[in-house]
């Protein structure tokens, strides 16, 4: 049935709670399996073209308001601050946003950890600081409905004139929705109140959906900042785009290096990601992958850490573990409602096989844009690298790194797994996943991009 | 941020102040050149490596460790509303030590009590755990704050700037361990703890496998030698 069948299947009309209408539908619909799609990216010559352009995309994107339905393909746009500064927004909005946005991705490199091989100067071009202005996301289910979507956004582009084509790139995976790392992902989604689908028995919370939506409220009881004036901020939320290049045969390398055959290696690898490569989760299945398991949304998600308090099942290390902690006890003070992420990633290259190598990994192009959705996007995704990804402090491992998406010196990543009689550490764990560029991005409602298109402001 | 500015020093003419710094700095110079040759020819160990970074967007790091200080102007008796709030605790913030951040507060006022700083050693980034103080212990956060001229609440989204607003780099300071957090410790307890249990379990084992005997020994030689501090 897929993750979009069983959301429109437990979907109510009148549940709803959001203004719906007004809302990008990108923003609660999740990709399908299998999914294709492209990101383009978008320069702002001259304010005047730019605001056409917006004025023109409003009727091209689908709100939330059918969000379950069935659509071959759909489009949605972000913004950012250089963006809305060349779309001739005036100081008193563009100062109305958060300090992490004004500043930029690249700007934010010492919160983020963006050091070393991932630094900003060694990003790819299109994110050249102050480079994207508008960045546009396709998703389809099949590349007919792609080509159809595609061609019509390229009308719109050609339409204007003031606005550069900076670059476009092509993703897209098979129906078993796997990452570069061959993991089934974005699997965990969170459950938004009034969004009109209630969270099923066993799974956690609907979240407040002011964590997501800008204007409604947030898990604190009051919205959360909302950009202004209100037709601007309300019913927008923001976006956080960071492409890796993905060391596939780094991976596969390290992890033979450590084990005697493929079945261990298989194992390995999943107490690293915390899922078999099915999307089982080692919490229900610890000794072995579980396919129909994998594949069931109704199952594959339906678990907490409460009968794994030590991580014998799942290490607390482990890149799942680190990132949606649950119910796991933490040493430090944690709202883990609070950093949660509508997850919107895009694997682009060849799928994974075992025998990719080091020697692979500099010709071919493997990797995906990790993009994700919240209100909070920038805090939180500070808070990841600098907490759950870059240090072990919240589960009491000292300095140990998450061992997929950590940044490591050479080899001085090291990674825990929990074990009786003793626990066994495994060391010499390199950057895996490299930086080549981000921004901070606002996916901003229908009125908004009508409101910027009309120079409401004016 | 507040600058370190000594209005005294205003109508010093040029040539007295580069008199004046040249006396002071030749005045320091064998005792600054030792300390200073002294931290450079340390072999450090990693475990006890501070360092001179910039904890975000103020104050300073060493190591895991980072300072805040905030200097507020308190409401008109703000200072008495706060003194009651530490007698009535003993000084014991429950909720804030929760936070497991936190090596030491100390809230000392200042001009009167018209005014009051605010001093802490931290592990990890600065703003990192704002957001969860809002929505965890809110009313902890405001009941101490609230004696702040101009505070905006815990969660306001003005919090961050208000905070960094009145908040001063240390001139200098000093860790004694720099790479230790306040979690570290008391894992390092509980090990040792559980050490010393594990020891009394084997002491004057003569059964041991001559693998674990090995292992055993090991251990035993990297703890039983007292050693001094050693920065």
């Amino acid at each position: 049935m897929g993750v979009l069948g069983d959301l429109a299947q437990r979907f109510r009309r009148e549940r709803v709670e959001l203004d719906l209408e007004d809302i990008q539908g990108l923003v609660l619909r999740s990709r399908p399996e299998p999914y294709v799609g492209v990101h383009a990216m978008v320069r702002v010559v001259n304010a005047a073209g730019g605001r056409q352009l917006l004025a023109r995309l409003p009727d091209r994107i689908q709100s939330a308001q059918g969000w379950t339905d069935d659509l071959g393909a759909w489009m949605g746009v972000a913004l950012s601050y250089e963006g809305l500064r060349a779309l001739g927004l005036p100081e008193q909005s563009l100062k109305s946003f958060p300090l992490p946005f004004q500043q930029g991705m690249a700007a934010r490199a010492q919160q983020l950890h963006d050091v070393g091989v991932n630094a900003p100067e060694n990003w790819d071009e299109p994110f050249t600081p102050g480079n994207l202005h508008i960045a546009i996301s396709i998703y389809a289910e099949d590349d007919e409905s792609l080509e159809e979507a595609l061609a019509t956004a390229m009308e719109e582009l050609n339409a204007v004139e003031g606005v550069s084509l900076l670059a476009t790139h092509r993703f897209g995976v098979d129906e078993e929705a796997k990452n570069p790392f061959g993991f089934r992902d974005s699997i965990s989604q969170p459950s938004i109140a009034g969004s009109g689908v209630d969270p099923q028995p066993g799974q956690e919370r609907a979240l407040a959906a002011g964590e997501f939506i800008l204007g409604e409220n947030s898990e604190t009881g009051r919205p959360l900042a909302v950009p202004e004036p209100a037709a601007l901020g309300q019913n927008g939320t923001y976006v956080v785009l960071r492409k890796f290049i993905s060391r596939v045969g780094g991976f596969n390398d390290y992890v033979a290096s450590q084990t005697s055959d493929a079945e261990a290696q298989h194992k390995l690898a999943a107490k690293m990601f915390g899922r078999w490569r099915s999307g089982a989760p080692l919490v229900l299945t610890p000794d072995h992958d579980d396919e129909t398991l994998g594949a069931d949304p109704e199952r594959n998600n339906d678990f907490s850490f409460s009968d794994d308090p030590k991580g014998v099942l799942c290490p607390h290390s482990s890149h799942l573990r680190r990132l949606n902690p649950r119910d796991s006890q933490l040493t430090i003070m944690t709202d883990v409602n609070i950093h949660r992420i509508i997850r919107r990633s895009s694997t682009f290259g060849p799928t994974w096989t075992p025998d990719v190598t080091s020697s692979d990994d500099a010709e071919q192009d493997r990797g995906l844009y990790f993009i994700f959705i919240s209100a909070r996007a920038f805090d939180t995704i500070e808070f990841m690298q600098q907490e759950w990804i870059n240090g072990g402090n919240f589960v009491d491992l000292g300095s140990e790194r998450d061992p997929v998406v950590g940044i490591h010196e050479d080899d001085d990543g090291s990674f825990t797994i929990p074990a009786e009689p003793a626990r066994h550490r495994i060391n010499g764990i390199t950057t895996f996943n490299r930086m080549a560029g981000g921004e901070y991005l606002f996916m901003p409602s229908l009125t908004a991009l009508r409101w910027i298109g009309a120079h409401g402001w004016a | 941020m507040a600058k370190r500015e000594d209005p005294r020093l205003e109508d010093e003419s040029t040539f007295d102040e580069v008199s004046r710094r040249v006396q002071e700095v030749a005045g320091d110079a064998p005792h600054l050149a030792r300390i200073a040759i002294e931290a450079m020819v340390r072999n450090h160990n990693p475990d006890l490596k501070g360092t001179a970074d910039s904890a975000g967007r103020v104050g300073l790091r060493s190591g895991k460790v980072a300072e805040l200080t905030v200097v507020a102007r308190l409401k008109p008796g703000g200072a008495e509303r706060l003194q009651r709030i530490f007698d009535l605790t003993n000084g014991n913030m429950d909720g804030a030590q929760r936070v497991s951040t936190l090596h030491d507060m100390r809230f000392v006022f200042l001009d009167d009590n018209t005014r009051v700083l605010f001093a802490t050693a931290y592990d990890g980034d600065w703003d990192a755990y704002i957001n969860d103080f809002a929505t965890k212990i809110p009313e902890l956060m405001d009941f101490l704050f609230q004696n702040a001229e101009g505070w905006p609440g815990i969660d306001s989204p003005e919090v961050k700037d208000f905070i960094a607003a009145r908040q001063i780099d240390a001139a200098a300071w000093f860790v004694a361990n720099p790479q230790v957090t306040v979690v570290d410790v008391r894992r390092m307890q509980r090990t040792e703890h559980a050490l010393d249990d594990f020891l009394d379990a084997m002491s004057g084992r003569r059964d041991l496998d001559p693998h674990t005997a090995e292992a055993l020994k090991t251990l035993t030689d990297a703890i039983s030698q007292p050693e001094g501090v050693d920065y």
